[in-house]
């Protein structure tokens, strides 16, 4: 049962049982971003995150390719999304990712063919990654003479760095497979033959979903907090976060559900424990 | 450009690729004194040198690098306190991370990688190695901490693998296929023979990209290893912007519209570096 979450030109955005989709649908240009799309994704993701039946968020493509990055001829075309880019970048201030928004539903990225560039934003600010057997990585910023920053930056601090690098440094030179970005960690599943991507991304949505929304939420803030942190600080903050699950309604379900072999009836997730857990840390 | 003469070391140049070169095979690499201080100069020339886009760094004979030479240490009467001053003060010049070159460096390992070796794994941007390579960490065998190397892999590979190497020390080795697995290097050269020559290969295409890209992104990589994600971020935001402008980005897309090698403005000489080089009296270990 699809039900159309919003109206978008350059997305399809969709909820599927506790499966929200966010479908890149520009597929006659690689997926890449333009100004509608730029102004769109915020929108998306936040409708996304807002809706109360959505535990779990797909992002993948329509065609042969996952996401290009910037479409600088068209956005060019568009002055006052050319100008929003350039303060955005500027500023460190970009809004289409789901980190960038402050999503605090998991999210998983289902690479569907090329990623490439600023593509890589996607990947890197996703939680779960899983990609087709046939697709492929590869950032030729230094080919076309612009600076590779943020969507490495984000890269180094979940794969090994030496591959990053290689791929910065080698641009367009240079693909990564499915399988490399596999063995390394970037992302933890291929799904062969390349058709069957949607169906396994599902499948591990539903999977996910059947955790308790709270308890992820709150535990996606801890991790990618972390990443702000030193280790000790990182631990003494995910320590609060902890603790502010406890005594909530979930914790008494999920063990009682257990012993008696059902599903979880979990609360809706709780923004209030969010707000108050974001408070803690301040 | 020719360079200065070394007796550690061959420093040399093909195309757009500089080469530095351990040369000390008998001794299986280790650093002596002396090359201590040649590396500090070695690096320092092939970052001056503007026909030098990228740098390859690999060892003469059946060993990559061995740490610091023991024997000097054993027979000279000066020891490790030689080291103690620079390394209290962490005031060292023997890598090109130290020296802060910010042109792309690709460590291609030859053969053993032990010790102090993972100087330069760890500062590297690139790794290769030969099929026989074979790495260890054998501090802890012979009485030593193990620290600033070790400190660097754990930012870049997984963690339980550099915790296991300082640990098992002399005892036990990984192979070149395992480190090619957990992304400590990204290409293993068969037969080892071809090392050099794979290594000039993948340089070249290297050489192809935007030397300014490739410097403004070097900074922003490394700098993010200091900083949280969303201050790395927006530090990495100034080294976006900084490129804004440049000739380079002209020339990339229209280079690409007219399926040609792009023509890139040369770089522009280096700022000054953070840390001093070597003539304010700084003395080093390999490990």
């Amino acid at each position: 049962m699809r039900t159309e979450v919003g109206s978008f030109e350059r997305l399809e955005v969709w909820r599927d049982g506790h499966v929200g989709w966010l479908v890149f649908d520009r597929p006659e240009a690689g997926n890449a971003l333009d100004a509608v799309m730029f102004r769109e994704l915020e929108h998306a993701w936040l409708a996304l995150d807002a809706d109360p039946d959505v535990r779990v968020i797909v992002n993948t493509g329509n065609g042969p390719a996952f996401q290009t990055g910037l479409d600088m001829v068209q956005v060019a075309k568009d002055k006052e999304a050319l100008r929003a880019v350039s303060r955005q970048t500027r500023d460190f201030e970009l809004r289409f990712t789901a980190w960038q928004v402050g999503v605090r539903k998991p999210v998983i990225a289902a690479v569907n063919g090329v990623c490439a560039g600023g593509g890589l934003h996607f990947v890197a600010d996703a939680d779960i990654v899983i990609a087709s057997s046939d697709a492929t990585f590869t950032d030729p910023h230094v080919s076309v003479g612009q600076v590779s920053a943020f969507e490495t930056i984000a890269l180094i601090r979940r794969s090994p760095m030496e591959p990053v690098l290689r791929m910065a440094f080698t641009g367009r030179h240079e693909r990564m497979t499915a399988p490399r970005a596999h063995q390394l960690g970037l992302c933890s599943e291929v799904v062969d033959p390349p058709e069957g991507l949607r169906e396994a991304a599902a499948a591990l949505a539903e999977k996910i979903a059947r955790n308790s929304p709270t308890a992820m939420a709150v535990t996606k803030k801890a991790l990618w907090e972390a990443l702000e942190r030193d280790l000790t600080d990182a631990c003494a903050a995910g320590a609060k976060d902890l603790a502010i699950m406890w005594g909530h309604p979930d914790q008494e379900e999920g063990p009682e559900a257990f012993a008696e072999k059902r599903e979880a009836a979990w609360t809706p997730l709780d923004h209030a424990l969010l707000q108050a857990a974001e408070e803690t840390q301040s | 450009m020719s360079y200065g003469s070394y007796e550690t070391l061959i420093v040399e140049r093909q195309g757009h690729v500089g080469w530095l070169i351990f040369n000390r095979p008998e001794q299986l690499n280790a650093m002596n004194n002396t090359m201590r201080d040649e590396l500090a100069d070695a690096w320092l020339e092939l970052d001056r040198d503007p026909e030098v886009r990228v740098i390859v760094h690999t060892g003469n004979g059946r060993a990559f690098q061995t740490g610091v030479d023991v024997m000097e240490i054993a027979t000279d009467g000066v020891g490790f306190e030689r080291y103690r001053d620079s390394m209290e003060h962490f005031d060292v010049h023997f890598t090109a991370w130290h020296q802060q070159v910010w042109k792309p460096v690709i460590t291609a390992v030859n053969g053993i990688c032990a010790g102090g070796a993972f100087h330069w794994v760890a500062d590297a941007d690139i790794v290769i190695a030969a099929s026989d390579a074979q790495f260890f960490d054998p501090h802890v065998s012979v009485g030593q901490v193990v620290a600033i190397e070790a400190i660097g892999l754990i930012r870049r590979m997984p963690a339980e693998a550099v915790m296991r190497m300082a640990f098992v020390g002399k005892y036990e080795r990984m192979t070149a296929q395992r480190a090619y697995e957990l992304g400590m290097i990204s290409q293993i050269v068969d037969p080892p023979e071809q090392l050099r020559e794979e290594a000039q290969k993948l340089a070249e295409l290297i050489a192809r990209n935007s030397p300014t890209a490739m410097r403004h992104t070097k900074k922003a990589l490394w700098g993010a290893l200091e900083a949280g994600l969303t201050d790395a971020c927006k530090n990495g935001a100034k080294h976006l912007v900084d490129m804004w402008g440049h000739p380079d980005q002209e020339e990339g897309p229209a280079a690409f519209a007219e399926k040609r090698d792009a023509n890139w403005a040369p770089l522009s000489p280096s700022e000054s570096r953070a840390r001093p080089n070597r003539s304010s009296g700084s003395d080093a270990p390999a490990g």
